[in-house]
């Protein structure tokens, strides 16, 4: 056949086409396709293209980080450390940078709304007025000791506000709970410095300028008291020194992320902390001074050797590295003091510190000063005991009314404590979330506050920072939805009922209490002189808050001279070893907390940081405990305690005591939102009641028992997303 | 099949072609030209006019000219500052009022538009005293905004060309406008 058209011929003419059809479309105007679309209610300071940028305070736990919010046309963009703030110096965590997904959360609450009957689904709007007239009569017809408002782990201006309307309506009950707060046991804490110090604060431990570190399962990178300000610390100890470097010990029976940057761990076992800081007294008070005091004197160190799981050699070794060096800070973190023994735990970890003599010494352990608002307020969070008196009260029908705020019982409380029955017997409970948690769903009436990116407010740093701070909150946006402050809408329910409570309480509004609490700190010496209170107001907001200029840490006198026996007793625990013969440890989530960042989309696709884990909840086993068993990772297994069963995907985790199962918190919610909803398990409905001296929960203290199902299902994990996105998954690496 | 080599190989039908691509050319090139300098078509018939001669200052309603590099487009909330207090009773303006009440923004087509390649900000050319007249044209006289025909590198540099010659060195370096 003869070719008609050569090859040549062919692309010329493709050519020519392609070239005409070219300039036809290019010749017209690009910029037509463009819309511009301003919007519809910008603020108006904002311009175009330009970024405005506000100081605030991290809401997402009660650490207390200030934040610089970048905002543009009105929108918050991006969150980062606030440089000058005292507590985090310009970090955030991987909470505070999720903020935003809290402010932007789809699901949030958007108006507030009443419920035709407890847990109904029937939710029909309200307006604020009849709103707030609900909260008058609430207050107003119910005796004060019938009302109870349970509020979170922040030492904030609501607190410092509910407390002042309780006090004016004759003594309300005010609770301030926190998961994490129970998981570090401050309350504990907070109990051994008095005993010991005479002054029942959470010391503040000089990370930073300290040689040697012996932390008992405090995980301080991960959530423990003030994470970012103790992170940071703890890399000017490592790397911030000329010619020395922090030895740092880590005591806990799993490998948190905190101990995997340590130098040397240890997985003790189960419930020996306190012994083991009694052994450590004893070998370091005889290498110090050469006498022991009555305090350690009763200890065996091969018995404790024997219980702990540290050997003699060791402990003698580890003595003598404490003694060592000038600088040392023993610190106590949340796991030992969560044993049923917890409060002799606590003290016998702090006097270690006494021993070697540092209390108020560079790199050893200070005090923080009081704060200058409310100064004789009572800071100490309410430990699980004081919650099941609450809930005694409840089940007596004693409570009438029960607000709640920042706090979400149904999830956060274990469910052995019984908070769901009990809450029926309570004839109205009000909850201002922002989000349709748990206790929202059941609430009779809903009343949204803002998200704290949209709020006012102070919150004062009891911890974490090396000087005096009361930190600010502004909004750095317009609030979007029909939310109101929580403060505003019981100032406006206060005002309307008049009275010698008007009177005790007369704020217009939120910003009304809040300048006339904070303006008073401007002639007390903070780090920026105001001559005006206008003025004084105006650079609060602008550096987001108020704090000294120097370091105004205090020395802790020494009061209990340790000259009588701790009183330590063995770690009990629920259930028998022989029926149930693995210890659960629960601990909370780098990423999620305690669960109140679950529906937070971009930390559940962070992947957890020892197992890489995401979207859902493992539980870490040993492999030689999972041979025992039976089991390998991904398989499905029952976890059965005394008080309930749950079922997670086991992870082989060599670096956990064989004794020991470990579950992390932050998922298993039942409402939150489409992101957290429907999610892994709770691993604190596994926990019996048992508390510590102290009252707070000793979730070390229930024995489980591992049994399997047969049933596999693959973790999300980053080396494997089959979790996530089914077995046929394109993304599937392995 | 015909014999295409043949009929395509003949001078004839070649500079048909030829005659062809140019028109396509010329045309495509004029329409261009055209299309780019006609007012585009805006989905609300703004205007500027009777704003202008009230008073208003082109500032009030784009102050980012004075702050930046963009002059902005004003927000609801700014029309309603005044149009809050004046009553809609022309067909205009309650058209208007109808994306007020709806929180609805106006979707604006862009005019005074330079390529992405010319880096240009309002703010030293108002620092230089300028008016807004001087590019714009005068908006007195027009309902929405129309492009003018002289935004070319030429005219720029025509303006550019008479400021004091120390400050020529930087205004005609190309990395000023060409970052």
């Amino acid at each position: 056949m003869s070719d008609p058209i050569s090859r040549r011929e062919f692309l010329k003419i493709t050519g020519l086409g392609t070239g005409v059809a070219a300039v036809l479309t290019g010749c017209g105007p690009a910029s037509r396709y463009v819309k511009r679309q301003p919007y519809s209610d910008m603020p108006e300071y904002t311009m175009t293209g330009k970024s405005t940028y506000f100081a605030t305070t991290c809401g997402e736990c009660s650490a207390g980080c200030g934040l610089i919010v970048r905002t543009m046309e009105g929108r918050a963009h991006k969150v980062e450390g606030n440089p000058q703030h005292p507590v985090n110096h310009g970090g955030t965590c991987s909470r505070g940078q999720a903020t935003l997904q809290g402010l932007y959360n789809p699901d949030r609450i958007k108006a507030p709304g009443k419920r035709a009957s407890r847990a109904s689904t029937e939710f029909s709007p309200l307006e604020w007025e009849a709103a707030i007239g609900l909260v008058k009569d609430a207050l107003q017809n119910t005796q004060s000791n019938e009302i109870a408002f349970l509020m979170g782990l922040f030492p904030d201006h609501l607190y410092d506000l509910v407390q002042l309307i309780s006090n004016g309506l004759g003594g309300a009950n005010v609770l301030r709970y926190g998961t994490l707060g129970e998981f570090e046991a401050r309350v504990t804490l907070i109990e051994a410095s008095k005993n010991l110090l005479g002054v029942a604060k959470i010391p503040y431990f000089d990370l930073a300028n300290t040689d040697v570190v012996f932390s008992f399962g405090a995980n301080f990178v991960e959530t423990w008291l003030s994470p970012v300000a103790y992170a940071d610390s703890y890399g000017v100890m490592r790397q911030g020194h000329t010619g020395r470097r922090g030895y740092f010990v880590q005591f806990e029976e799993r490998m948190s992320q905190t101990a995997a940057s340590g130098d040397e761990w240890f997985p003790i076992n189960p419930g020996s902390a306190a012994l083991l800081a009694q052994g450590l007294g004893f070998l370091v008070a005889e290498l110090k001074t050469g006498t022991v005091p009555i305090a350690y004197a009763n200890v065996d160190i091969s018995q404790v050797a024997k219980e702990s799981g540290v050997s003699e050699h060791d402990l003698r070794r580890l003595a003598a590295i404490f003694v060592d060096v000038p600088r040392q800070v023993a610190i106590p973190g949340g796991v030992p003091l969560g044993q049923t023994n917890g409060l002799a735990a606590a003290e016998s970890i702090l006097a270690l510190n006494m021993l070697v003599e540092n209390l108020g010494k560079e790199g050893g352990l200070f005090l923080m000063p009081d704060s200058p608002l409310n100064p004789n307020q009572n800071n100490t969070p309410s430990a699980t005991a004081e919650i099941s008196n609450l809930i005694d009260k409840m089940n007596n029908g004693q409570i009438k009314v029960l607000f709640v705020h920042g706090v979400n019982p149904i999830y956060d409380l274990p469910k052995a404590l019984g908070f769901d029955q009990a809450l029926q017997k309570v004839p109205l409970l009000i909850s201002f979330a922002s989000f349709p948690d748990e206790t929202a769903m059941q609430a009779d009436v809903v009343l949204p506050d803002h998200t704290p990116l949209e709020s006012w407010g102070y919150q004062k740093i009891i911890t974490g920072s090396d000087r005096t701070t009361i930190s600010g909150l502004q909004p750095a946006v317009v609030p979007f939805y029909n939310t109101r402050s929580t403060a505003d809408v019981l100032l406006a329910a206060v005002q309307s009922i008049g009275g010698n409570l008007a009177i005790g309480v007369n704020f217009t509004d939120e910003v009304d209490f809040l300048q006339k609490s904070v303006i008073g700190l401007g002639d007390q010496g903070g780090f920026f002189s105001a001559p005006t209170q206008e003025s004084f107001w105006l650079l609060w907001q602008q550096y987001g808050g108020w704090w000294k200029s120097k370091p105004d840490l205090q020395s802790p006198q020494i009061v209990n001279s340790l000259d009588q026996p701790i009183h330590l007793e063995n770690a009990r625990f629920s259930g028998n070893e022989n029926e149930f013969g693995l210890s659960l440890l629960p601990f909370p989530s780098p990423n999620l907390g305690d669960g109140s960042a679950a529906n937070r989309p971009v930390l559940q696709e962070v992947p957890d940081p020892s197992t890489t884990v995401m979207w859902n909840t493992w539980v870490e086993i040993n492999p030689l405990t999972a041979q025992q068993l039976g089991v390998k990772s991904d398989d499905v297994v029952k976890i059965t305690s005394p008080v309930g069963e749950v079922e997670a995907v086991v992870y082989e985790f060599p670096a956990i005591h064989p004794k020991v199962v470990a579950i992390p918190l932050g998922q298993g919610h039942t409402a939150f939102g489409r992101f957290a909803q429907g999610r892994g398990i709770m691993a604190l409905d596994l926990l019996d009641k048992q508390q510590n001296e102290s009252g707070n929960l000793a979730f070390m203290a229930t024995r489980v028992k591992i049994t399997p199902t047969g049933k596999t299902r693959r973790l999300a994990r980053y080396e494997s997303r089959e979790g996530v996105y089914g077995p046929s998954s394109p993304l599937e690496r392995e | 099949m015909p014999d295409l080599k043949i009929w395509f190989k003949r001078p004839r039908i070649y500079w048909i072609i030829a005659t062809g691509v140019l028109v396509v050319f010329l045309v495509a090139g004029i329409w261009g030209l055209i299309a780019v300098q006609a007012a585009p078509p805006q989905p609300f018939p703004y205007t500027h006019a009777p704003h202008i001669k009230i008073g208003i200052s082109c500032i009030f309603c784009h102050p980012g000219a004075v702050r930046g590099q963009s002059a902005g487009l004003p927000t609801k909330a700014k029309c309603d500052g005044c149009h809050n207090n004046i009553k809609a009773d022309t067909p205009l303006l309650k058209e208007w009022k109808q994306y007020s009440d709806t929180h609805q923004s106006i979707e604006w087509v862009p005019v005074a538009l330079l390529p992405d390649f010319v880096y240009f900000s309002h703010q030293p050319h108002l620092n230089e005293h300028l008016d807004c007249i001087n590019c714009h044209g005068d908006l007195s006289q027009m309902t929405t905004a129309k492009p003018q025909g002289y935004w070319t590198m030429g005219w720029c540099l025509d303006c550019h060309q008479k400021m004091a010659p120390e400050k020529f060195v930087k205004l005609s370096d190309c990395a000023t406008c060409h970052q």
